[in-house]
């Protein structure tokens, strides 16, 4: 018996010997991926790049996305319940993404530079492929940085992976940070193939649209025109007659195809660049968010809340015309300079115009007086009238609720959602027809307004626009084409702040970088054009619309600037904290 | 006196309360929980967490005792799993001698305490009049005016010609179409018709609790064994859980030197149905549950879900099975050593199923597709125990050592899948997954292990002077990749002076003085947080769906355990005969490399960082005082009261110096981490924030522009007085959020032979908590819905206040943002009860050992100012019960 006893005595201290092994206590991950098992060979680097390809979604995708905001702060709109900028700050805004843009721009670049910094970790065996990775996730990073400059001004340089805690960030100018994106740019240019093997990959069209924009910043004007020229002279058209999926719908145009999200990524159209993909009848998890475009939602007013004679709703956003109509919020209010003022010339108006981006077919008309949407709400008195200004209780509503939006750029299905908000589809980041403008403006500044005005012509020749002549360039005149041709495409705020920079490096019409945040172009033009800016002033919500020339850069959100204890991130001129600012940097490591 | 277990179980460590004075209660849980998140002594860690952990849940009916260990010394065989103190319940076990049968019922009512409704039907229309007159203050004041309550100088022709068009000839409907109404709105408002949102969420829930057990024995074989039924139904509609628990305590005296047992825990629990949404407010008085044809109305009133929406349409199934088993077996050794050792297997396995039926009559809307998602998991949790003690006697020395070694793995497994669209129907539910057209897998699984070593020395000399010395080495894979292991010394001593023949007082019965020292670990953070870890998204290329992947947090593969060290002094001491027994205890805490989620800048990509740095110093003081008041035969009282405050302090935290601004100065040392409030040299819970002083009036309009705000907004100290609010300049410390004191007093009675009672007050004192729904921020309020933020006042130009703000209320003037907050001091009457028990004489006629009938109230009234539902769980309703029951054995 004793024996056994000791027998046990002698496990005991034996089983406590055997619990302490070290390797026994090393984390296990199990059912997620760590950089050390996915950045291993091309296909984790590609994992990286998919990554990139659907967050640029972003730009264009949610409820009020980045480029609808461009849209509301630019000379076309005011946001509807935000036209106030003494109530946006660094601290606080409603629900604009005006600062959070900044952050998750950051989150981009980050997902961006994981790819670039690990890059030469690995041996690679086919190094076109590492070259082919490492210049697309260049592009990525150089296209998030191109909008944060130009929405922001000088803001940090972060370039590579963080590995470790880093609180003390400085902002660099922007004017360095874009010549480093020209370098990496110019670097991928090298390297990227003429066409995308699959939708989403980058190609040397789009780099070198991107490239244009950034010559034009750093006032490469010659080396802007060659970039463009190569575009236009690559395997793209503009798009001029019939084409995808409503092609055979005689009421429509050109110019209602080729804002139909199904045909932005087909190969019949050759006017794309470079266009994000996103479908409604994919897998849901594979969509970029829950909601879709929103483009229905954010662009087009609240029609639907219009009333009848009874005093209840004349139709709705379940009514048979919510289908192609939407549920719209009016969250990008749009002023009658888009409406029709920019329609209008010298020989036409914009009800007149055979400018077929004005066309009947693609815009919902809300008149002076009553609308082309009909009352089709079931038991109303006033079942197929037109609806009608006369039932408002106060035209103090009609400001959300009646203004006339071009629905071929904003009608986006929404079949997987009760309401009709826009789902999920396809979007322009990069199309022909931008590039055209873009080298126009290279030649606007070089003072070649007949070979400006020639770019120009093309892209009104396709939308059948009367044609204009030399005489009648002017960068204003670009820009309402842009706002004509490229409408809820292009980030409209940013584009105009690079030319406000343009415009103070080149000390033209008393235009200066030192004096910029007291006076812009962008200011400027807007004031001129932006009638929600004239008295009567555009009143709304509580807000009464109000813009300082340095609301031109939008504010820095303060959570950065405070979480970054060890440094100090700029706040823009003109915004609570930017007494605070230091000199930026002015070159980048 | 003897403590009854007069309420349900789901709070039963609050029952500790009434001794234990550092135990924080949270009342909130409507459904079965095991109560988390007390700190014992204050909060040490920075990552927000200190939880107890429990093994099991335990049926209070089944407890033999609940034990308390708070200094780390006496904590240390608990090591980190007691880094916020330890509750020890020991369960029931079986006696020698004749089986005794145990029978216990409990019948209960349960409803919230408090009413917050939101705006009733006058309130909500005088609200759409507000709001819309805010929102375009141009307009006429009396265009939205009721037209039966025209001003005076206002004549209803007037008001008809401010309508922009041709009025409706009802002079009703046209202002209804003014604010607008909706059409449902409008009809209930012309019949008369209202309703209450708030009672079609809450109710009054049904508790039923019983129990059943058995337990007896010999010399060599004692049971134990128990079951229970619990159906408790909660305070909101839908909210329902039940269970079933089984304990079987068993004990085995095989030969003279081995005992072997099993002391186990059976428990089937879930519910099935959907708690109704406290998304109500938004819901209008003029709205209906159901239409005309008994079909639930998605917009109740035209807009806004349905709060009973998944209560109604959603079908669940949630069930969680766990079987709690401790299998040991002692052996007595020779020399004097015992060896224990124990195997303590924890398994469950969890369902979730749950599916969205779509249709007309279920509120269901066009497009709406039903889903259904099953989610099933399980979990192995395993612990070995193997613990040698050794005791000796030598004359008046007597010595005690322990040896522990502890190894741990944990295991979870989950898998969830989830479909849409199913056809050719929906008839199926969650069992036909299968037939839905868009499906998708999820599997998440985890292991993490953990192990212990440590030896402790008791020696007492004379039963006077006792000594206890353990040291302690714990191991967690969470910190594996290099710093897996720590060592926790502790060091404590007590001296029982009047087991000293010098001592002699005659008032004083017992006086015993402790000293203890102790470090302790904590290793409460996510399991893979010293990882960088990829997430994952799936993407559509057009032609085939690919696979993303970017990294969502930043490796730390420095992190180590936390460390408290502790230093405690007590007395203990019994006076006038044992009336009196006063317990006190003073500590000093040090809290080294804490565990916390490090803000980073944005512009990195990533919010935080999991890290180790800084140091927290928490110091308190607590004590128990038990008193003997009353002592007749007849009647008999005692009271114990308990009184605590902790002081804790940032000493350190990052480790970075410079030159910053805080309260206007410019000051040089340790930057603060503006983003958590965390400043070293003030508490972790302090309140950095404006200090707001009422709200901007009318008469204040040029003086509240400077600051691009307007009469109705909140006004707050600046500091400066530069009219402009800078939170580096202009922010304060403004209070606590942690209370400063905490008190509790319990009273027992005793009256008539067989009577009992009790109440226990308890109140914290001195704290303020975050009141957001005040800010109204963003849209409180449309034109389409109700007040979405309940009863909050609200100022107008023509009923104006001076706490709370105008109805969309703007603060973006206010740098770095801003928040209300409100005190939440509170006493509460937590417990009241009354017993009555069988007297001896009459148990023994119906052959009884005892019987017992009771009722008890819990929760039966708060006295505080805090606006929102209940103090201590914020905004969440707060549960009252009253039970009755009785508990008997034969």
């Amino acid at each position: 018996m004793k024996k056994i006893k000791i027998f046990i005595l002698q496990l005991v201290i034996l089983m406590i010997g055997v619990s302490c092994s070290k390797d026994r206590l090393k984390p296990d991950p199990l059912s997620f991926f760590t950089p050390e098992n996915v950045f291993v060979d091309e296909a984790g680097f590609e994992a990286g790049l998919v990554t990139c390809r659907k967050q640029i979604n972003a730009e264009n995708h949610g409820y009020i996305n980045y480029i609808a905001n461009e849209t509301s702060f630019s000379d076309l709109a005011v946001p509807l319940r935000q036209s106030d900028w003494n109530k946006i700050t660094p601290s606080s805004v409603i629900r604009e993404p005006v600062l959070t843009f900044f952050d998750n721009a950051y989150t981009y670049i980050k997902n961006a530079n994981t790819i670039i910094t690990r890059i030469d970790d690995i041996e690679w065996v086919d190094p076109n492929a590492k070259n082919r990775i490492l210049s697309e996730a260049l592009w990525f990073r150089a296209y998030w940085y191109y909008r944060l400059v130009n929405t922001y001004g000088d803001i940090p340089w972060v370039g590579e992976e963080l590995k470790g805690p880093k609180l003390d960030y400085y902002s660099t100018s922007r004017s360095a940070i874009l010549d480093q994106l020209q370098k990496d740019l110019e670097y991928a240019l090298q390297w990227l193939p003429v066409t995308a093997a699959k939708l989403g990959d980058v190609t040397k069209g789009a780099v070198n649209h991107l490239l244009t924009k950034i010559y034009l910043e750093t006032g490469h004007f010659d080396k802007a025109i060659s970039a463009a020229s190569d575009v236009i002279n690559g395997p793209y058209a503009l798009m001029t007659s019939r084409f995808g999926s409503d092609a055979s719908k005689s009421y429509y145009n050109v110019m209602w195809d080729l804002h139909r999200c199904e045909n932005k990524n087909i190969p019949a159209n050759t006017e794309t660049i470079y266009a994000t993909v996103d479908r409604a009848d994919a897998p849901p998890n594979t969509w970029y968010d829950g909601i879709g475009t929103c483009a229905m939602r954010t662009y087009s007013p609240c029609y639907w809340r219009v009333l009848d004679a009874t005093g209840n709703r004349a139709t709705n956003w379940d009514t048979k015309s919510g289908d192609t109509l939407g549920i719209g919020n009016g969250d990008v209010r749009t002023n009658d300079f888009w409406h029709y003022w920019i329609w209008g010339d010298k020989d036409y108006a914009w009800n007149t115009t055979p400018d077929m981006r004005r066309a009947e077919c693609n815009w919902i008309e809300m008149g002076e007086s009553t609308s082309e949407i009909i009352t089709v709400r079931a038991g109303s008195p006033n079942f197929g009238e037109p609806l009608t200004k006369k039932y408002y209780k106060s035209l103090y509503d009609t400001m959300d609720t009646w203004y006339s939006w071009p629905n071929n750029k904003v009608y986006v299905p929404t079949p997987n959602f009760i309401q009709p908000w826009g789902g999920q589809g396809d979007w322009y980041i990069f199309r022909l027809a931008e590039t055209y403008l873009l080298r126009a403006e290279a030649y606007f500044w070089k003072d070649q307004t007949a070979l400006a005005a020639d770019d120009i012509n093309k892209v009104r020749e396709r939308a059948h626009a009367p044609l204009i002549s030399a005489s009648d360039v002017t960068i204003d005149y670009i820009f309402d084409e842009r706002a004509r041709e490229l409408y809820a495409e292009e980030p409209r705020h940013s584009e105009m702040v690079r030319v406000s920079f343009i415009f103070a490096k080149l000390n033209k019409d008393g235009y200066s970088l030192a004096t910029i945040s007291d006076k812009n172009w962008y200011y400027d033009r807007v004031k001129k054009n932006n009638p929600f800016f004239s008295p009567p002033l555009y009143v709304f919500w509580d807000n009464t619309a109000t813009i300082y020339p340095h609301n031109m850069l939008w504010p820095i959100p303060q959570s950065v600037i405070t979480a970054n204890t060890l440094g100090r991130i700029n706040q823009n001129i003109g915004y609570a904290g930017a007494d605070q600012n230091v000199p930026p940097l002015e070159t980048i490591p | 006196m003897h403590r009854h277990s007069w309420n349900f179980t789901q709070n039963f460590a609050s029952d500790a309360t009434h001794h234990y004075s550092a135990i924080r209660i949270l009342l909130a849980n409507n459904r079965y929980r095991p109560v988390a998140n007390h700190h014992f002594f204050g909060k040490k860690s920075l990552s927000g967490r200190g939880v107890c952990r429990y093994q099991g849940a335990n049926r209070l009916y089944d407890i033999e005792s609940i034990n308390i260990l708070k200094d780390a010394s006496s904590a240390a065989i608990y090591g980190s799993k007691a880094a916020s103190g330890v509750v020890i319940i020991t369960t029931k076990k079986g006696k020698r001698g004749k089986p005794v049968i145990s029978f216990s019922s409990k019948l209960g009512i349960t409803e919230s305490y408090n009413q917050r409704r939101g705006l009733g039907p006058k309130e909500y229309i005088r609200f759409r009049e507000d709001f819309l007159r805010q929102l375009d203050p141009a307009a006429n004041y009396n265009f939205f005016t009721n037209p039966n309550e025209l001003p005076a100088d206002m004549t209803i022709d007037q008001w008809r010609a401010l309508s922009s068009s041709t009025p409706l000839d009802d002079n009703i409907k046209e202002w209804m179409a003014r604010l607008p109404l909706f059409p449902i709105e409008q009809e209930n408002y012309l019949a008369g018709r209202t309703m209450d949102m708030h009672d079609e969420v809450f109710r009054k829930g049904l508790r039923q609790e019983y129990d059943i057990s058995t337990s007896g024995g010999t010399d060599a074989l004692k049971y134990y064994w128990s079951i229970g039924y619990d159906n408790n139904e909660g305070i909101r509609v839908g909210d329902q859980y039940s269970t079933i628990r089984s304990r079987l305590n068993v004990n085995f005296k095989i030969v003279d030197w081995l005992n072997v047992g099993l002391n186990s825990q059976f428990s089937d629990g879930g519910t099935n149905s959907v708690p109704a949404s406290m998304n109500f407010y938004v819901n209008s008085p003029y709205g209906q549950m159901f239409d005309t044809d008994g079909n639930l109305e998605r917009y109740p009133h035209g807009h806004s879900d349905n709060p009973l929406l998944d209560y109604y349409r959603t079908s669940l199934l949630n069930k969680t099975n766990s079987l709690f088993a401790n299998m040991y077996a002692e052996i007595k050794l020779p020399f004097g050593i015992k060896f224990k050792t124990s195997f303590q297997p924890f398994y469950q396995t969890y369902k979730n199923f749950s599916f969205t039926t779509i249709s007309k009559k279920l509120g269901g809307a066009a497009n709406e597709l039903p889903t259904g998602t099953r989610e099933e998991s399980s979990a192995m949790n395993w612990m070995v125990d193997n613990l040698l003690t050794w005791n000796r006697k030598f004359g008046v020395h007597d010595f005690n050592v322990t040896l522990l070694a502890n190894v741990e793995g944990n295991r979870h497994w989950s898998s969830s899948m989830s479909n849409k669209d199913f056809s050719p129907n929906q008839q199926l539910g969650y069992n036909g997954l299968q037939f839905g057209n868009s499906p998708t897998i999820n599997n998440n699984d985890t292991k993490s292990t953990g192990d212990a070593l440590m030896a402790r020395l008791n020696y007492s000399l004379l039963n006077k002077y006792l000594l206890t010395a353990s040291v302690r080495q714990d191991g967690y894979s969470a910190f594996g990749l290099e710093n897996p292991r720590a060592l926790f010394p502790a060091l404590a001593f007590a001296w029982v002076v009047t087991n000293e023949k010098f001592f002699r007082v005659d008032f004083i019965n017992k006086m015993k003085l402790r000293a203890s020292w102790g470090a302790n670990g904590n290793r409460d953070i996510g399991i893979y947080s010293a990882l960088a870890k990829l997430g994952s998204n799936a993407w559509y290329d057009g032609s085939s769906v690919r696979v993303g992947v970017s990294t969502s947090s930043l490796a730390n593969g420095g992190l180590k355990w936390e460390k408290t060290s502790a230093l405690n002094l007590g007395l203990d001491i019994a006076l006038l005969e044992n009336k009196i027994d006063l317990s006190a205890d003073v500590y000093d805490m040090t809290t080294t490399d804490l565990l916390m989620n490090r803000t980073l800048p944005r512009v990195t990509g990533f919010s935080s960082i999991t890290t180790n740095l800084g140091e927290v110093g928490n110091k308190g003081f607590e004590m128990t005082l038990s008193t003997k008041n009353v002592h007749r035969p007849n009647f008999s009282w005692e009271s114990s009261l308990v009184f605590s405050f902790n002081r804790n302090k940032i000493k350190s935290l990052f480790g970075d110096t410079g030159t910053y601004i805080l309260l206007g100065q410019q000051r040089t040392g340790e930057v603060p981490d503006f983003t958590n409030g965390w400043f070293p040299g003030e508490a972790i819970d302090v309140v950095w924030d404006y200090k707001v002083t009422g709200i901007w009036q009318l008469d204040e309009a040029a003086e509240v522009a400077k600051y691009g705000m307007q009469p109705g907004d909140f006004k707050s100290v600046d500091v400066n007085k530069d009219s402009k609010y800078v939170d580096i300049e202009d922010k304060q410390f403004i209070g606590y959020t942690v209370p400063r004191y905490r008190l509790g007093l319990r009273n027992d009675f005793a009256f008539l032979k067989n009577f009992t009672a009790s109440i226990f007050v308890r109140a914290d004192f001195g704290h303020i908590s975050s009141y957001s729904a005040a800010l109204n921020a963003g849209f409180e309020s449309n034109d389409r819905w109700n007040r979405n933020n309940g009863p909050v006042p609200y100022w107008t130009a023509d009923r104006p206040n001076n706490e709370y703000a105008r109805l969309n209320v703007n603060t973006g003037g206010y740098g770095g943002g801003l928040m209300i907050y409100k005190p939440s001091s509170f006493v509460r009457i937590q417990d009241v009860s009354l017993a009555y028990s069988l007297p001896p004489s009459l148990l023994r006629r119906i052959k009884m050992i005892n019987m017992q009938l009771f009722g008890s109230v819990r929760n039966l009234a708060t006295f505080t100012k805090w606006p929102g539902w209940d103090p201590e769980s914020g905004m969440s309703a707060m549960p009252r019960t009253f039970t009755i029951g009785l508990n008997c054995s034969l």
